[in-house]
């Protein structure tokens, strides 16, 4: 048996791997220096399922979010950090072990506020240095933690609380327990396949009182179903080994969602708040006698709203009548939960909340909008501003430069903003075009017009941006017989060809071609039609919850050919692949030829090829039915055939796929757990990490003139990976060598200005810029680290002008040069002359990049360019360059004189002041400053500092020198040379000057810093 | 038996045993004796770098001295100028405030947080256990696109913002050679305080037997890094007392 699993294995392993094991069995052997720049946005956040405090330090806040992996504050809030990158980013519950806080932390994954658009986690990992390492012990298909309970008097017993699986039937749920530490588990309380623990709650003074709530609950693709009989409040008090239900007091008949609280100032008193049949009995209920009997209190909207997004009650730690509940606003009771009023303005839906653990006025919330703090008790808020977990549904770029990137999220509305800005992508840099839950945003390809979706086609807005008119274009139906079916995330697609047309999704594909004035019906039901699964209005179980996000049996993608406009594909969430090849006059389905992929499959994405109109990939999502496989498919026949492009080493279901332009065997693919990719068109996937969060990647896209892949994820916002062109040319052959150069791309001078600004960085999230410099790029096929390596820049005349720290990476190297020289050498004065810090820029031409590692040499030319959008001319520059050089060379002949003059004053120091080191003095203090500071102590100006100014006011123009520059250098000429004269007549009356023993000028600017 | 020889018959021991069989002490021993041996680094008595930092076209000339009585210096040189930082005469920690060209103390819990570090000459892992250090071996991890050990060292606590704080840090030590290849520690304090910053170190040569890296760059990780390049190093320099003492401004103005 043994034998046979080996021959398989090495049978199914790819011809290249065989050849090339060492160097691409891992991702981080090879990509080296390309790496993930996030751009946020922040500004609008993203949804936050958990907010944990420190016991017994203030400043320690976490925040565990939907998407978007953990974050901690050390400074009560202000900044937060992310310390899961690694991991799965979808996030229930964060504990720290009371006994050990600062050390041991656990994490549970799997975000428990079930929305349809849910992430999915992947198991309970511990920490027991802060977060710099962690390790996964268990609950691998746990799909979602609620709760994590440490006993305060020992840190080996650990209570959690795993919701479990939401899209199907799963034992892994309940309530568990350890007593070693989390290194091994049992199941303590289990009711059945469908029913999971979606709130604990333990007695800070008897940790053998446990309170479980458990939960019924269950969603499809099209629908949604809380509550049943299994659903309970179960109590212990034992330590887990027995349960009880307490329900006196509970409304009859089915429950559904409960939380539950206990005051941490007296344990006698717990809050629930019921999810039930009747909407006279839902609401807040509280227990005076630790569950013995129930009271209800409350039933207002904002105690009952949602219960499978909002059952969450926190208690004062101080005041047993102070509650707080989850909900659209939030609402806080101040005596007892009799009453509520909101909590203030802030986004809506509110997860968790968290008092400080000194003052109770202090208040950490958590929103589908972010991590909100309140100074007072609750009323108001305010945002913090370094969240970069936004939650992008989709995005798509344009052709702008730089160019531009559009996309929706969940529950923030849709969005641009620029891939570089000033000073970095700030807040101020996106703009809004969009509301509700945002989706598909897609920029005409060339008039001012952005199309933007919103829920289920409620609208569809086209925006022109130029005179910022807004109007919608959404397809209605025009046959009375007939109900159009959007999905929650409908499609909108442009074509390559016809910059006019424009597709929507139904049921049906719709098309314009006059930007959504008016629309044709180009094809039949492309759908299933499943009736059974068009009954939204019934969905939501015991609350009705027909919000719009379970529409199915609709069309989710739509994809023109870019080789041929009558080729088009559409997919559909109840698993159709359909394509025409005249324009929709007639479509075939060829689901049926997909091999391995259960019926139903929702078909996330098509791609259709750029090299050939038959040629298209294909990636099924199947986590909608508890299916966490990945399917990707690639058809070169129209989908006659489809053929897997799979292997194991991919984690996740995927949702999108991207071709590359150039290289059809290289592939993008976005998964639940980050970005593969492949260079060998699907044998081998390689797992990208630089950088790069293990968060959910819903949507790539390629920008044909940077070659930047950038990233629409679901919790970590826009993430690009700047340049992908390396991985075009990676082969085996390639990778064989020592050293491989790639190409150096030719540079332009960047003289943009670089005002940004960055007020309010210091707690704003700022997008990192793209690279500017000329890169330099190569492959390692070892690590450099003994011996000598380095790389000079030499000019066309083969002098060096700069110089590079090269980087010694295994795998692809990216270093910078930023094409500054080296600024003038100026005379020593008493403070520093800020104008002689002026790094002059290199001059447009051609240069040449020389590696030296060991014994070799590698050498690449490249271009540095003028931007010839600006209006700058050669002459222009080349005057610039010309009175710099006469500028720099004088500025260091000033120094020389000063050097001189100085030996000559420290020789005359020891003899008697005279008229001649009078004289001396005098001509040095008209040369450099001699006195104050380099603050506002500073002295006037002298010579030194003049010349450094006009050098510094000239070399760092885009343009050539002004007329009164000019003025300026003559005037400063004048100087220099009367300064001249005065030095050279001293020095002919220094005696003994050999016992000086000057450096000449050569060796003196050699050797000055 | 040269280094490199040395080198190639560790590569042939690696692959005959588990890697994961190795412990922290089994790495740091063979570390030391890859790099010259435990006795050679100990009879050190002073080191002197020449380093330089390159600032956007402009080239930084940077002294290092550090002594194993713990006086030590960084000397940066500008336009001519002699900024100091880090200076420690053997009872006052200070630097030169770049405004106005003076002198000034370090405050008392970087001064602290200094000396614990006085006993680290050369290498933090000399005699790490005496010191009452603890290393741990982690695992093997990639970094820099190679396979390394990850040990976890943990240092006298140290003071952060008045609360006593563990010293940890992050080495890896390439599996080929055993030298440290970069080095990862939590930035404590400052708006960068919870983010990873990491140093890597490479073009390791022998100077009087020893072997250091005379190229290293620091940074955040992720986060880009600022490469140093070493042009010499000096064992046992010759220097003066003067070099490192505190020039005290207050006491000067005061007699004048």
């Amino acid at each position: 048996m043994k034998t046979l699993k080996l021959t398989l294995v090495l049978l199914t392993l790819p011809f290249w791997g065989q050849s090339q094991d060492d160097a691409i069995k891992n991702g981080k052997a090879l990509f080296g220096d390309l790496s993930a720049r996030h751009i946020g946005p922040a500004l609008m956040s993203g949804r936050i399922n958990d907010m944990t405090l420190h016991p017994t330090n203030s400043l320690i806040v976490y925040a565990g979010t939907a998407g978007g992996g953990v974050w901690k504050s050390s400074d009560g809030g202000v900044v937060f950090q992310p310390i899961f990158d690694d991991y799965c980013q979808s996030i229930g519950a964060v504990a720290l072990d009371p006994n050990d806080p600062d050390n041991t932390i656990y994490v549970g994954t799997g975000e428990t506020w079930t929305r349809n658009s849910v992430s999915v986690g992947d198991g309970l990992y511990k920490s027991t240095d802060g977060g710099a390492n962690w390790k996964k012990i268990g609950f691998e298909n746990s799909d979602r933690i609620a709760n994590i309970v440490i006993n305060p008097n020992n840190s080996n017993e650990i209570y959690v609380g795993v919701l479990g699986a939401l899209w199907g039937d799963s034992s892994e749920r309940g309530v568990y327990k350890s007593t070693d530490g989390g290194e091994s588990w049992e199941q303590i309380l289990y009711i059945d396949q469908r029913t999971g623990c979606a709130d604990m709650a333990m007695d800070p003074n008897d940790p053998n009182v446990l309170y479980a709530s458990m939960w019924a609950f269950r969603r499809t693709g099209w629908s949604f179903e809380s509550g049943g009989d299994t659903s309970a409040l179960y109590k212990s008090t034992d330590g887990g080994k027995s349960w009880n239900k307490i329900h006196n007091g509970f409304p009859s008949g089915d429950l559904g969602r409960l939380g539950i609280a206990i005051a941490p100032s007296n344990p006698k008193v717990l809050y629930t708040v019921i999810e039930a049949e009747e909407p006279s009995k839902k609401g807040l209920y509280r227990s005076d006698d630790a569950g013995n009997s129930w009271q209800q209190l409350n039933n207002d909207f904002g105690i009952t709203v949602r219960p499978f997004y909002f059952s969450r009650i926190v208690v004062d730690p101080r005041n047993e009548d102070v509650v707080v509940k989850g909900g659209l606003s939030g609402s806080i009771s101040r005596d007892g939960g009799k009453t509520f009023k909101a909590l203030g303005n802030m986004h809506s839906d509110i997860h968790d909340i968290a008092f400080h653990i000194k003052d109770s006025n202090i208040m950490y919330v958590g929103t589908d909008g972010g991590v909100y703090r309140s100074m007072n008790g609750g009323v108001t808020m305010e945002i913090v501003e370094n969240l970069p977990i936004s939650q992008f549904y989709h995005i798509s770029l344009d052709n702008a430069k730089p160019y531009n990137v559009y996309g929706g999220l969940q529950d923030n509305g849709s969005w641009y903003g620029p891939s570089s800005s000033p000073g970095g992508i700030e807040a101020k840099d996106w703009e809004s075009i969009g509301q509700g839950d945002g989706f598909r945003v897609l920029k005409h390809t060339t008039k001012p017009i952005i199309y933007s979706e919103m829920q289920g086609a409620d609208n569809i807005w086209r925006i022109d941006t130029e005179n910022r008119l807004i109007k919608t274009i959404q397809p209605l139906p025009a046959d009375e017989a007939v109900k159009l079916r959007f999905n929650w995330n409908t499609p909108i697609a442009m074509s390559s060809t016809h910059p006019d047309r424009f597709y929507v999704g139904s049921q049906f594909l719709h098309r314009s071609e006059d930007m959504g004035d008016s629309w044709d019906i180009i094809s039949p039901d492309l759908t299933t039609n499943d009736p059974m699964k068009q009954n939204q209005e019934d969905s939501g179980g015991l609350s009705m919850d027909n919000s719009g996000a379970e529409n199915h049996t609709t069309i989710f993608t739509i994809a023109e050919s870019p080789i041929d406009d009558q080729v088009i594909w559409v997919g559909t969430d109840d698993g159709n692949v359909q394509v025409t090849r005249n324009g929709g006059k007639t479509w075939t389905n060829t689901v049926a030829n997909i091999p391995d992929l259960p019926a139903n499959t929702w078909t996330y994405h098509i791609e259709a090829s750029v090299f050939d109109a038959g040629t298209a990939y294909a990636v099924f999502d199947g986590h909608t039915q508890n299916d966490m496989s990945t399917y990707v498919y690639k058809t070169t026949d129209y989908g006659a055939s489809w053929k897997s492009i799979v292997t194991d080493d991919i984690v996740g279901f995927a949702r999108n796929i991207q071709e590359d332009f150039v290289n059809p065997d290289l592939l993008f693919l976005g998964t639940e757990f980050g970005l593969y990719i492949t260079m060998d068109g699907g044998q081998q996937w390689l797992k990208f990490t630089n950088n790069m969060p293990a968060v959910a990647v819903h949507f790539i896209d390629l920008q044909p003139q940077t070659n930047d892949l950038v990233m629409g994820t679901h919790g970590r916002g826009v993430i690009i990976v700047d340049d992908i062109s390396p991985l075009r040319e990676l082969s085996s052959e390639m990778m064989s060598k020592n050293v491989h150069l790639f190409d150096i791309k030719p540079t332009v001078i960047d003289e943009k200005s670089d005002f940004g600004g960055n007020f309010g960085a210091e707690t704003q999230f700022v997008g990192a810029n793209p690279n500017q410099s000329v890169q330099i790029k190569y492959y390692l096929s070892k690590r450099h680290t003994f011996g000598k390596m380095g790389i000079d820049i030499l000019n066309a005349e083969g002098q060096k002008v700069g110089e590079v720290g090269p980087g010694k990476k295994k795998g692809i190297n990216i270093v910078s040069w930023d094409y500054r020289l080296k600024p003038p050498i100026v005379a020593k004065g008493k403070t520093i002359t800020f104008g002689g810090f002026t790094s002059p820029k290199a001059a447009p031409g051609t240069y040449k990049m020389v590696m030296t590692k060991g014994k070799d040499t590698y050498e690449q030319p490249f271009e540095l360019k003028l931007d010839d959008t600006l209006p700058i001319t050669p002459a222009d520059y080349e005057e610039r360059d010309r009175v710099s050089k006469l500028l720099f060379d004088m500025s260091e002949s000033l120094a020389y004189m000063v050097y001189q003059l100085d030996e000559m004053i420290g020789h005359n120091t020891n003899q008697k002041p005279s008229k001649y080191s009078k004289r001396l003095n005098t001509l040095k203090e008209s040369l450099v400053i001699t006195t104050g500071d380099n603050y506002v102590g500073t002295a006037e100006p002298q010579l030194r500092e003049k010349i450094a100014n006009l050098f510094s006011k000239v070399a760092t123009s885009y343009d050539r020198p002004s007329a009164n520059d000019m003025e300026n250098f003559d005037r400063l000429s004048k100087q220099m040379k009367e300064a001249e004269s005065t030095f050279e007549s001293l020095k002919k009356k220094f005696k003994n000057m050999d016992q000086l023993a000057l450096k000449d000028k050569v060796s003196f600017l050699e050797t000055a810093n | 038996m040269n280094y490199f020889s040395r080198l190639i018959t560790l590569l042939v021991l690696a692959i005959s045993m588990s890697n994961y069989a190795q412990t922290a002490d089994e790495i740091i021993a063979t570390y030391h004796e890859n790099i010259g041996g435990i006795d050679k680094l100990k009879a050190v008595n002073g080191i002197k770098l020449s380093l330089k930092i390159n600032q956007g076209g402009m080239e930084l000339p940077i002294e290092v001295i550090e002594l194993k009585d713990g006086r030590q210096m960084t000397k940066i040189t500008f336009q001519g100028q002699e900024i100091m930082q880090g200076v420690y005469d053997g009872t006052t920690l200070w630097s030169t405030n770049f405004m106005t060209m003076q002198a000034e103390k370090s405050d008392a819990e970087t001064f602290d947080n200094f000396k614990l570090g006085l006993n680290d000459f050369m290498d933090d892992f000399i005699d790490y256990k005496d010191k009452g250090y603890t290393a741990e071996m982690l695992g093997i991890e990639t970094i820099d696109g190679t396979e390394a050990f990850k040990i976890k060292l943990t240092k006298e606590p140290m003071t952060v913002e008045g609360q006593l704080v563990d010293d940890v840090s992050f080495y890896y030590f390439d599996t080929d050679n055993y030298v440290p290849i970069a080095v990862q520690t939590e930035v404590k304090e400052g708006p960068g305080k919870g983010m990873m910053s990491e140093a890597t170190m490479s073009d390791y040569q022998e100077v009087d037997g020893i072997y250091f890296p005379f190229s290293m760059s620091q940074g955040v990780k992720d986060q880009g890094s600022q490469p140093v390049t070493v042009v010499s190093i000096e064992l046992n320099p010759t220097v003066s007392d003067d070099m490192f003492v505190f020039p005290d401004s207050m006491e000067s103005d005061g007699g004048n």
